[in-house]
């Protein structure tokens, strides 16, 4: 594994991917389709693409409320992904869970937690019965800088270094505004420190900060990571920070300019002049990446629209299939309450 | 956002001390000590004897830390104190007698014989209490300090916790928000190596100094064998929390003779380890600091010594001879 | 009388605390300069500025924490956890220290703060968003568990609970923020530990914690119709519990039927039910029962999420078989 024209390519497809399921949740509520809040991982496509490119079937993840993005790169079925956040039946956690907990332990993605701060501990639990089996397998936990203001993800950081566990923290550090931090909108972390990296670092945890747009630097960093952290290294942190995007000022998500417009990657004169396009273009993982291979000449602008047109076919039956998908049976909601006893 | 952290340096050695420290400071110094030692051996030995209830914690070898730091601190600033409190209480000017009932459930403790060893609360000297949660009384302090900022700016708190305590996610929270708020409170880590029956570098990643570091609290390293140390690093954090300054965190090496609780064996210790911590009691040193520097001969020291031991006596005497707590009373005071 | 909705009248009763006794402050995540996720506490922090409503980092330990040594120290907090599953991040704080400090300290501390928490399915947050957990609470001997349903109480009995010396866990269901009732002007102060009839009958109590209340009441009206007529009471103060202001109403009517926002098994309901067999058993011409919200974590789908408590269809059909009544469909 390396990084090389197929890996960037499918990188990119993944982040198309992330960033049409949000889109199409985006599109979802303002049908009146979708209850409850949501949140979208727009902008921060880069990390999750490049970090679980990085992985190997047999790892497992755990991520958060904001874990769309997760579950799409991991190869989650878009379909089955819009159907739990519209509750029906056919979706992946059969409308029992929603958008707050999307997982599929079939795509080694067992458990995301609402609760803040839920994800480490988590991870760190895997790990430490991959070590104990001598798996090669690795635990990751996503998480946002909010976490590092809960006590137990400082826990479980502790646990993990001590027994020298096989976990990868991932911290998306999306703190600063797409306006600046005086933009509105809300607050970043409240954390008495200027570097969060300072908090791993106090545990002799290997730790490094990357800028959350690039994919290449956070692909190659998760490699090396897993590398360490199968020799028995002790948990390594990566710090992913990215700008928030314009349309998260609001209470509610919503697509400032409309959906991504993959083209601006290889016409930037299409790209309006104002705040918010600064993010386009300064700030958007998804047309950085788009660029670099274009500059690289590793793809096409006729090959990138080709995928991007497929990708557009699959959310549009995605979306349709979701909406049309029956409703749960109430009975159903009894279920596995408890766990039965295996035959 | 809280500045950044400035780490002021190991002070392993008398670096910190001022250069006046009146005779009567240094005696008071060892005199409360010494109390605080008369003391824990008493529930020590009344332990042994099958008369103490459930499993008192004894600080034997802390000392210092008990006394520096709360020779620094005024009658109304808070304290907040562990599982392993009695010399906090004492060193804060609590009671022996009622502190001696309390360990005993007897009805003239003070906390009525409800609470032991591990609930004393002392109103009358600001202190919140011993507490029997890891960690539990480090909020506490904290949130004493924050009602000070509004209440009674000038009064200080300060809060005693143990090396496990700094694994225990609420300390963390704490020190980010001590740190975030800029609020007037030491943390006053006792490291004496062990949490419980395990050492705390088997459970602690990393160095304890990076963690308050990493917060941007500014973290001493200190000998808490050497209640003059102590009491200079106390001084000055306490001096610096009241003018506006900001919390410390004071990490306090320190040894306990005991073990966690007064029927642990301490199969888990090292002899050579224990001996050379022996060698360093703080009261010894403090002993040999007086006779050298202040000129306070053997029979004086063995004066103070002796009226700690009177004085524990009669604490004892009076609790022992004190009335059992009534059941009937169990229900009062569930609400205010 | 004017109409204000829950969410003004719990930032009513805010206000004019903070007013009236400047050791009232309030503090948790986003209750400042974002005026609380929900709106409840909006303007507030312009109002009163950064040192009396703070914001704080996502730490619900060590907020419950500081709150209880603040109020040792003298303020008078009220902290807000922003959804009542997250008590359980900061139930050692409320458990081993809020609750016992007055008690183990044998008197010499008061720890009066309120925690105020939103609970509540009907917006598909999701099974660790949902939860009613106030059982838990009431289970503890030193805090004191308030639920109100209505406007007016909300700000009557939220103004009692932050003059109260003992912690007191005040939970809104976060589906009433919005709806409107009667709330009259001026001051408006109610005891904590009384019930409330809020509508009179002769047949049956219909004893309703939280939004059964409503439920209840809307229960209560399709019962009309069978020439039913249910006495509704809103519990209010779940510990310590009114027993008296219960029992008085059950020997009027002789049968009770307990509704209870909170899941069945171990719950409120079972509590009132078996505190009412035990004090007027003459009275009873049946057995207590009672309906709650059912014993699985709350789902996602909004199909399957409001199928977790009984609505007032299945009240009257339940109320109707203990008074041995034939359907009519």
């Amino acid at each position: 594994m390396s990084w090389n024209r197929d890996t960037a390519l499918d990188i990119w497809c993944r982040m198309l991917s992330m960033r049409r399921f949000e889109e199409a949740a985006i599109a979802l509520h303002a049908g009146g389709h979708l209850t409850g809040h949501y949140h979208v991982y727009i902008g921060q496509e880069a990390t999750g693409a490049a970090v679980i490119a990085a992985l190997q079937p047999g790892d497992l993840l755990f991520s958060t409320h904001r874990n769309h993005g997760h579950y799409i790169a991991r190869g989650g079925d878009p379909a089955r992904g819009l159907a739990e956040l519209l509750g029906r039946a056919t979706g992946v956690n059969s409308g029992m869970a929603g958008t707050l907990h999307l997982c599929d332990p079939a795509i080694g993605m067992p458990h995301t937690s609402a609760i803040v701060g839920g994800a480490p501990p988590a991870a760190v639990g895997a790990a430490f019965e991959f070590a104990r089996r001598k798996s090669p397998r690795i635990a990751v936990a996503f998480f946002g800088d909010g976490a590092l203001e809960e006590g137990l993800s400082i826990e479980a950081i502790n646990l993990a270094a001590l027994w020298k566990l096989p976990v990868l923290f991932v911290c998306e550090n999306n703190g600063v505004g797409a306006i600046g931090a005086q933009g509105g909108g809300f607050p970043g972390s409240i954390i008495g420190t200027e570097r969060l990296t300072a908090i791993p670092e106090s545990y002799a945890v290997t730790t490094m900060s990357y800028d959350g747009t690039h994919a290449e630097g956070l692909y190659r960093a998760a490699l090396s990571a897993r590398t360490q952290l199968l020799a028995g290294k002790g948990p390594v942190f990566i710090e992913a920070v990215t700008r928030r995007w314009a349309g998260s000022q609001g209470l509610w998500p919503e697509l400032v300019h409309g959906p991504t417009d993959v083209r601006q990657a290889w016409q930037p004169d299409t790209v309006s002049e104002d705040a918010a396009s600064d993010w386009v273009r300064t700030g958007d993982p998804l047309m950085r990446l788009g660029r670099d291979l274009l500059a690289a000449g590793w793809a096409t602008a006729g090959e990138l629209s080709a995928l991007d047109e497929r990708l557009r076919q699959t959310y549009a039956q995605g979306a349709e299939a979701a909406l049309g998908a029956p409703w749960p049976d109430p009975s159903r909601a009894t279920s596995h309450v408890f766990a039965e006893a295996e035959r | 956002m809280a500045p950044s952290a400035q780490v002021l340096g190991i002070s392993a050695g008398s670096t910190a001390i001022p250069d006046t420290v009146t005779r009567d400071e240094a005696v008071s110094l060892y005199a409360c000590m010494v109390l605080v030692r008369a003391f824990e051996e008493k529930v020590r030995r009344l332990h042994a004897a099958g008369r103490v209830p459930g499993l008192p914690h004894l600080c034997t070898g802390q000392e210092a830390v008990a006394a520096g730091v709360c020779a620094a601190l005024q009658k109304t600033d808070w304290i907040a104190s562990t599982h392993r409190g009695h010399g906090h209480c004492l060193a804060k000017g609590a009671d022996p007698a009622q502190m001696m009932a309390e360990i005993l459930g007897r009805a003239t403790g003070y906390a009525g014989g409800r609470g032991g060893s591990m609930h004393i609360f002392d109103a009358e000297n600001a202190n919140l209490g011993t507490n029997g949660i890891v960690g539990g009384g480090v909020p506490l302090a904290v949130g004493a300090a924050l009602a000070s900022t509004r209440l009674h700016p000038g009064r200080i708190a300060a809060c005693f916790f143990g090396d496990g305590a700094m694994n225990q996610g609420v300390v963390l929270e704490c020190f980010n928000m001590a740190a975030l708020w800029q609020l007037p409170v030491l943390l006053v880590c006792e490291h004496n190596g062990y949490g419980e029956y395990t050492a705390s570098d088997d459970v602690t990643a990393g160095r304890l100094q990076d963690r308050g570091e990493a917060f941007g609290l500014p973290t001493r390293d200190i000998d808490g064998m050497d209640v003059m140390n102590v009491w200079a690093e106390a001084r000055q954090a306490a001096e610096r929390a009241r003018a506006g300054g900001g919390p410390t965190l004071l990490i306090c090496r320190a040894w306990r003779y005991s073990g966690h609780h007064a029927s642990d064996r301490q199969d888990y210790k090292d002899d050579e380890e224990t001996r050379q911590w022996l060698a360093r009691d703080p009261l010894l040193q403090q002993r040999h600091l007086l006779q050298r520097d202040h000129g306070v001969d053997a029979r004086e020291l063995d004066d103070v010594l002796a009226q700690a031991e009177a004085r524990i006596e009669a604490a004892t005497r009076s609790a022992l001879t004190a009335p059992e707590p009534d059941p009937a009373l169990n229900s009062l005071r569930v609400h205010a | 009388m004017r109409q204000i909705s829950y969410r003004q009248a719990v930032l009513e009763a805010l206000t004019e605390e903070m007013e009236r006794d400047e050791r009232v402050v309030l503090i948790g995540e986003d209750v400042g300069a974002a005026g609380g996720v929900f709106g409840q506490t909006r303007g507030l922090y312009e109002r009163f500025g950064a040192k009396r409503v703070i914001d704080t980092p996502i730490s619900e330990s060590a907020i419950v924490g500081l709150t209880v040594g603040a109020a040792m120290a003298g303020l008078r907090p009220v902290v807000e956890i922003m959804f009542g599953d997250f008590i359980t991040l900061g139930m050692d704080q409320l458990v081993n220290q809020a609750a016992k400090i007055h008690w183990m300290s044998n008197g010499q501390f008061r720890v009066p703060l309120v925690l105020r928490t939103s609970v509540g399915t009907g917006s598909s947050t999701g099974p660790q968003h949902s939860q009613a957990l106030h059982a838990w609470c009431a289970h503890v001997p030193g805090l004191k568990v308030v639920f109100p349903s209505a406007a007016a109480d909300a700000k009557a009995l939220l103004k009692a609970a932050v003059r109260d010396d003992s912690p007191v866990v005040f939970f809104e269901d976060r589906a009433s923020y919005a709806v409107k009732g009667p709330v009259p002007e001026g001051e408006l102060i109610a005891p904590l530990g009384r019930a409330a009839v809020v509508r009179r009958g002769r047949d049956i109590s219909l004893i309703a914690v939280g939004r059964c209340v409503g439920i209840a009441l809307a229960a209560a009206e399709l019962l009309r119709q069978e020439n039913v007529e249910a006495e509704v009471l809103d519990v209010r103060t779940l510990s310590p519990l009114d027993v008296s202001g219960l029992a008085d109403s059950v020997r009027r009517t002789s049968r009770a039927l307990v509704l209870d926002q909170g899941s069945r098994r171990g719950g409120l309901a079972a509590e009132i039910a078996q505190t009412l067999s035990e004090q007027v058993f003459d009275w009873l011409d049946a057995p207590v029962e009672r309906l709650a919200a059912a014993d699985h974590p709350v789902p996602f789908a909004p199909a399957l999420e409001q199928a977790v408590l009984p609505g007032a269809r299945e009240v009257r059909s339940h109320v109707l078989r203990m008074l041995g009544r034939k359907e009519t469909p």
